[in-house]
């Protein structure tokens, strides 16, 4: 009620409300690509928002490739250096590359369902 | 062009990324926006470029659009904020220009303003401070609400309205507008 009354005062005008409102008043100014212009900008952002994760991770991966590949390499020479026996006992307790694969698969497939359960 | 309408343009463009709604939703609207930050500015060029960041900056804060005003409400007070902002940008930039001597350039710019043609609404505008104008442009040019206003600057509605009574009378004694009334 108490809004109402509120709203039934403001829209009382006087004469002066009246010529402010003719003097304010404009024609609607035309579009002239002024949206268009807009949305291409918002597109353009959106665009830079998406490429930006892949973007960072290819430099990341070309940055690391090097001293990743140097470390595989460090890390192969340790294993010749060892004994044959000592890494036939570490390779027997390895999981087998079936277990690996079906390991790898329930992991990606769960992943995958939770990814589209959040969508 | 409903409320309703706004309101689901605004759930698509947030919900969905989507770019199209949100472009619709500009040009619903790019008049009333333009029309204002016109008014406030005294300048077309300048007006514009801020309009573009008042959309772009609506684009990043959609979101926060919690639905219970008005959409062009909300916007203008985007638009608002956003004359304010590039404002303080200016006024350090001029204090830069002018802690390094090129007062005349920072001048310049003032004086670009200020050399367009001047109208009936630029004088009875030229009478009113910054946040006066602002309000009187709301509430008369765009139609807004005193609870609309009171959003749009965040302030009590009761302020809103005296800095309306104040605007009038300055407007009133300035322009002598008795003579011109009708109605």
């Amino acid at each position: 009620m108490t809004s109402k009354i509120i709203n039934m005062a403001e829209r009382i005008k006087d004469a002066q409300d009246r010529l402010l409102e003719s003097m304010f008043d404009a024609a609607p100014i035309a579009d002239d690509g002024f949206s268009e212009r807009v949305v291409r900008r918002i597109r353009r952002k959106l665009l830079i928002r998406r490429l930006t994760l892949p973007a960072a991770v290819i430099a990341g991966g070309v940055v690391a490739f090097k001293p990743a590949a140097e470390l595989l390499a460090a890390a192969y020479k340790v294993l010749l250096g060892m004994p044959d026996d000592l890494v036939a006992a570490a390779t027997g307790n390895l999981p087998s590359l079936q277990l690996i694969v079906t390991g790898g698969v329930i992991l990606l497939a769960t992943l995958l369902s939770l990814n589209m359960l959040e969508e | 062009m409903t409320r309703s309408e706004d309101h689901q343009l605004v759930a698509r463009a947030v919900a969905r990324q989507d770019a199209a709604a949100f472009g619709e939703l500009v040009r619903r609207h790019q008049s009333q926006v333009r029309n204002f930050l016109r008014k406030l500015t005294g300048d077309i060029a300048t007006a514009d470029d801020m309009s573009q960041d008042c959309f772009m900056h609506a684009w990043d804060k959609l979101h926060t659009f919690s639905g219970r005003g008005s959409f062009i409400g909300w916007l203008l007070k985007v638009a608002y904020t956003t004359f304010l902002q590039s404002k303080r940008k200016s006024k350090r930039y001029a204090e830069i220009l002018e802690q390094v001597g090129h007062v005349s350039e920072a001048e310049s710019r003032t004086y670009t303003v200020q050399s367009h043609e001047v109208s009936d609404l630029d004088k009875l505008l030229a009478v009113l401070t910054e946040e006066e104008r602002a309000i009187m442009i709301m509430s008369y040019a765009c139609g807004l609400s005193h609870r609309e206003i009171s959003d749009a600057t965040e302030m009590p509605v009761g302020t809103v309205k005296s800095v309306i009574f104040r605007g009038k009378e300055k407007i009133r004694t300035s322009f002598d507008i008795k003579d011109h009334q009708h109605g």
